[in-house]
């Protein structure tokens, strides 16, 4: 491996582009520049932001970096954002035994089985919520249903209060501006507040116990690796990353699909006729629209990945979304085909990080659509204007849907 | 007809056992329960068991004759 920066590493040995994947565009124009870039190398050099990263874009490459820990790193997991000022995550930022040791400990937390206790509550909350707005004929999905709704459900996973949510969505939107871009002192700021608010709830458990099997809080208070107690400030960051990895996904999941089923009669009479196939279409729409587009990570050792002279200190980018739409894997890559054989996507990541609640986000994500079409199954897109989608991770800002009342 | 998963690349993704809810099942952390070891299909799984392969996001799935 020759000396030198990344960029003039990469010079001769890969493309070089130079493209901000932080700013907002039209809906769904994200996938198509990714796309592109990833048909004209399996690796490039993306000079932005900051010092750039290597990009890794195929399916396959994706996959073997984010099974070879040893060499890439979460020590940063975004190639976005500031790597000298970026946040601190628990287990995110957490590589090896130790990231092992706390899995261990919270896996359970989100297990298929163990989520399934909320899933009376989420029924309850979705069907009133749906219920709600059916008489009014219209709604933005975006704000008027998916945000509400992820955040009572993620409260209620932690048994919070569901009521604090409002509370803690500006907050969690300004974190994830500081990812990808914006201000990083707002952003400790606002990651400050909302420990504040995690602290007290800490406060509250030590003095009075919750439920061990409901109040995640009280269960971490009780919970040793070894014999060490986890300590109170790795469960204020432990919290703090829950609330920051469950909230956005979930609400920005719910947009790609009902804005999907909006506009797509064929693929929502599907699922009104056949509701046994909306776990698979789940499956699929998580493929097809991932929010999480890329997956950063730090090269803990100098390498020669696929051609590409990587040094320690390098940041890479790790194209979940390029993958899931590499036609090299999967036929008609960026169209919403039912009962794929093959639909290893990589919707939750994959390695030893896989998303922690991706049992949970299925829950809610198939539920909210059962319910949702039993009660208003034809719909359509408010707007002929074309949607927004947020840069970074992606999120449609609204999606304003109509139906007859 | 063998199903055996890897050790070191499960995840826990859940694909297998959501896909093959009859033949296989979950640990208490959300790892498929042979995670690591072997089994015999029984007779009439294997299409079963090779479903739950072919959808691994893992690649940690694999079944054998």
């Amino acid at each position: 491996v020759s000396d030198g920066t990344a960029e003039e590493r990469a010079r001769g040995v890969c493309p070089i582009i130079d493209i901000d994947y932080r700013e907002p565009r039209p809906a769904f124009e994200h996938y198509e520049s990714l796309n592109e870039v990833r048909e004209m190398a399996p690796i490039l050099y993306n000079t932005t932001p900051f010092n750039g990263y290597w990009m890794v874009t195929r399916y396959d490459l994706v996959k073997e970096a984010l099974q070879r820990a040893d060499v890439f790193s979460n020590k940063v997991v975004s190639a976005l954002g500031d790597p000298d000022k970026h946040l601190y995550l628990i287990p995110q930022n957490l590589d090896g035994k130790a990231h092992v040791d706390i899995r261990h400990v919270i896996n359970p937390w989100f297990s298929p089985g163990s989520v399934t206790r909320i899933e009376p509550l989420a029924r309850e909350r979705a069907v009133a919520m749906i219920e709600e707005l059916r008489p009014k004929g219209s709604c933005d999905l975006a704000v008027d249903f998916a945000m509400l709704y992820a955040t009572e459900m993620f409260l209620a996973i932690l048994g919070l209060p569901v009521e604090d949510g409002l509370t803690m969505l500006p907050l969690v939107e300004t974190v994830f501006r500081g990812f990808f871009g914006g201000d990083p002192g707002e952003q400790a700021d606002a990651a400050g507040q909302i420990k504040k608010y995690f602290e007290e709830m800490v406060a509250d458990r030590v003095e009075t116990p919750g439920d061990v099997r409901s109040d995640l809080i009280t269960f971490l208070l009780q919970t040793k690796i070894g014999d060490e107690p986890v300590s109170q400030d790795d469960i204020l960051t432990l919290c703090l990353t829950i609330l920051l990895a469950g909230l956005d996904t979930t609400r920005s999941a719910l947009g790609y699909i009902f804005q999907h089923l909006a506009t797509h009669d064929d693929d929502r009479q599907l699922l009104i006729d056949h509701p046994e196939k909306i776990p698979e279409a789940i499956e699929e729409f998580l493929r097809l629209y991932p929010l999480v587009i890329q997956d950063g990570r730090y090269v803990a050792e100098d390498v020669d990945f696929h051609g590409c002279p990587m040094k320690k200190g390098d940041l890479v980018w790790l194209g979940l979304a390029q993958a899931n739409r590499d036609p090299r894997v999967f036929d008609r890559p960026d169209e919403f085909v039912m009962d794929r054989e093959h639909n290893k996507h990589m919707g939750f990541a994959v390695g030893a990080h896989r998303c922690l609640g991706s049992h949970f986000a299925r829950l809610e994500l198939i539920l909210v659509v059962e319910e949702w079409l039993k009660r208003i199954p034809h719909f359509r897109l408010a707007t002929d204007e074309p949607l927004m989608e947020r840069g970074g991770q992606l999120m449609l800002k609204t999606v304003p849907l109509a139906w007859e009342v | 007809v063998r199903i055996s998963v890897d050790e070191k690349l499960c995840s826990g993704q859940g694909r297998c056992y959501i896909t093959a809810p009859d033949l296989l099942d979950c640990d208490d952390e959300g790892f498929v329960s042979i995670k690591g070891t072997s089994m015999e299909v029984p007779v009439g799984m294997e299409d079963a068991a090779r479903r739950a392969a072919n959808v691994c996001p893992e690649d940690a799935i694999t079944v054998t004759d």
